[in-house]
């Protein structure tokens, strides 16, 4: 099994192999029971280091995606409702990015609340490009 | 300190492969130079004898350049190293296998011209000289051995090679002096004098202790650099 | 478990170089990258663990034997590739196969014939006639068919186009298959040890000047842009390792990360705006030039 990892792409490796193990969780490619790829085997399948993988694995066991058991490997985690929680876990984190740009700005909630109704209304009626919004 | 008799083998077995051909051609010119010495004539006696000496002197040249300097300046000799022999299989498998690379072509040109000799009119007593001039060309051989072994500059090893092998040429005068030995060349018989034996043990001992020596002095070494 | 390498307070002396008091191991099963300038000591380093020099002091162990007494016995199980090494031009690649297989344990044909496709090798044709990249995949073919439990690889991918170099660098994550196989590999080119290598030691003139695994460098370098006036001896902080400023911006790579630094700089009068990782190729030039311990 092999993953699409790119040298070129900004985030670091194990950032890489955490989202793209995430997202076919998310998207329902693999169950919740389904074994990983050991260690090992993906490293070699990818031609990444064992430490990257292992950092990865690591975060994604912490994130709750995958559970590790003892000599056994790695399987998605046993939970039904995971690709909804991670999805819940995504916008949460974009929401914190979102205030946080929004406190930069000096942007208050008031301001946050006419933005996203602005941005929402602009997503049901797409404005042709080239005309001013 | 032991020696890994199977690694050694495949040594020189693979110096051995790497030469085979040219080896033949060597042999093959040896013979097309005694055909010169059989023919009995004074012309090609002389020309099938001089060519017989280069044939010999360029065989143990080529086995000692292409097995040790080419291989230091074409680098293989990292390649050799990886694998698993020590310093002192190496230089074992060195020594073995470029006596061998000499020895075979200089037995078989010596057997050849004792058989020429022998076999055709010319004086039996060329045999003893014949020898003697065949000890020289093998001490030379020695010399040459030990000194590209012991050396790292191309220049100086190839100086021992060429010096040691130009020195025939004395060497030979020398012979022509002495009267024990020029006497019994035209004759028809094989004489041992004791001059000739005598000259014979000399070169052969000198030659073993060069080689002998310069095997103790490599095979003390740990590591090859 | 034994170490795949271990050496202890290694010096050698060389007329015009030394390495001193090296002190390096490497647990089984992991990948490490040397990363050095040329003449920084990496391939006295590896010519060190292969047994073809001896130290003048220290100690050398090398999957438990040590050299150079040991050396026929662990060069068995080494596999050993240098920048500067040739195969014998006359020669085809079948005839160094026939020898590497009898003069050592563990051959594997049908591995072998993979890898030549893989490399897109001729087997017969004499080895005068390859290109550069086509000698160098040979010699690593040889290598690599014989699944060493150690590789020390001097510049595998030094000098090679960027098709043979990926073919190098996927051959080469075969070994992470097995726990039990290690490699050395000596690099200038960072992107290769960046992606392979779980630990990475970089030499200096003779010198180890860091060893640790590839995440904590990674974690303890920075590179941050500030706002505001460099306060004075801010390069003398221990932390930083380099200040360059342009105009009111300043840059600073900073060697040792900790939390409460952008606080300590903002007390100076920096305001940090930017903090992003730095590349390895970054951190090992800035190492270099900054002069001191990575």
């Amino acid at each position: 099994m092999e993953l699409l990892l790119s040298a070129s792409d900004p985030r670091p490796m194990y950032q890489q192999i955490v989202d793209q193990v995430t997202a076919r969780v998310m998207a329902g490619d693999w169950v919740p029971g389904q074994a990983l790829p050991s260690i090992r085997e993906l490293a070699a399948d990818s031609g990444v280091s064992v430490i990257t993988v292992r950092r990865a694995y690591e975060e994604l066991e912490r994130a709750g995606v995958i559970a590790t058991r003892q000599g056994k490997g790695s399987v998605v985690a046993e939970r039904a409702d995971l690709p909804g929680a991670l999805m819940h876990e995504e916008l949460r984190r974009q929401i914190e990015a979102l205030l946080a740009t929004a406190a930069r700005l000096g942007l208050g909630r008031d301001d946050l609340h006419r933005l996203l109704d602005d941005a929402a209304h602009d997503a049901r009626n797409p404005t042709t490009p080239g005309s001013k919004p | 300190m032991k020696i890994n008799f199977p690694v050694v083998r495949l040594l020189v077995i693979k110096d051995w492969q790497l030469f085979q051909k040219q080896l033949a051609l060597y042999v093959l010119a040896g013979f097309v130079a005694l055909c010169f010495i059989g023919l009995g004539k004074p012309w090609a006696f002389y020309v099938g004898s001089l060519m017989l000496i280069i044939v010999l002197v360029a065989s143990a040249c080529f086995s000692i350049s292409t097995s040790l300097l080419v291989e230091r300046k074409d680098k293989t000799l990292a390649f050799a190293m990886s694998l698993p022999v020590s310093p002192l299989d190496f230089t074992a498998a060195k020594l073995a296998g470029n006596l061998l690379t000499f020895a075979v072509p200089f037995v078989i040109i010596l057997g050849g011209t004792v058989g020429v000799v022998l076999a055709t009119p010319l004086p039996d007593g060329l045999v003893v000289y014949s020898l003697l001039v065949f000890a020289w060309i093998a001490f030379a051989f020695a010399v040459s051995l030990a000194v590209a072994m012991s050396v790292e500059s191309e220049g100086w090893a190839t100086f021992a090679m060429i010096g040691s092998m130009v020195l025939i040429n004395p060497y030979l005068m020398a012979l022509g002096q002495v009267p024990a030995i020029q006497t019994r060349i035209a004759q028809d018989a094989i004489v041992w004098t004791p001059e000739a034996v005598g000259l014979l043990a000399v070169l052969g001992g000198l030659g073993l202790l060069v080689l002998a020596a310069t095997a103790w002095h490599h095979a003390r070494k740990p590591a090859f650099y | 478990m034994t170490p795949a390498f271990s050496l202890s307070g290694i010096s050698k002396r060389y007329p015009h170089f030394a390495l001193q008091d090296i002190s390096l191991s490497l647990p089984e099963g992991q990948v490490m990258g040397l990363v050095g300038v040329n003449g920084a000591g990496k391939t006295t380093l590896l010519r060190l663990l292969t047994g073809l020099a001896a130290p003048d002091a220290g100690e050398v162990r090398v999957l438990g034997h040590r050299l150079p007494e040991g050396q026929v016995a662990a060069k068995r199980d080494i596999g050993f590739a240098s920048e500067d090494m040739r195969l014998y031009r006359t020669q085809s690649l079948r005839w160094h196969m026939d020898l590497v297989r009898r003069a050592f344990p563990g051959w594997d044909d049908d591995y072998a014939a993979n890898l030549m496709q893989r490399f897109d090798l001729r087997a017969d044709q004499p080895l005068e006639g390859f290109s550069h990249g086509q000698r160098v995949k040979a010699l690593l073919l040889l290598c690599l068919a014989r699944r060493p439990r150690l590789l020390l690889l001097d510049e595998p991918t030094t000098g090679l186009d960027p098709v043979a170099r990926i073919e190098v660098l996927e051959a080469l994550a075969d070994v992470l298959r097995d726990e039990r196989r290690s490699v050395l590999f000596s690099s200038h080119n960072t992107h290769d040890v960046e992606q392979l290598a779980d630990a990475i030691t970089f030499v200096h003139q003779g010198r180890l000047v860091a060893s640790d695994d590839r995440h904590a460098f990674v974690d303890r370098w920075r590179r941050l842009l500030c706002q505001g006036a460099p306060p004075e001896g801010l390069s003398g902080w221990p932390e930083i390792a380099s200040v360059r400023t342009s105009g009111s911006l300043v840059e600073l790579k900073v060697r040792q990360w900790r939390d409460d630094l952008p606080e300590r700089l903002a007390a100076s009068g920096l305001q940090v705006q930017r903090e992003e990782a730095m590349a390895l190729e970054d951190i090992f030039i800035t190492a270099v030039r900054s002069g001191a311990v990575a």
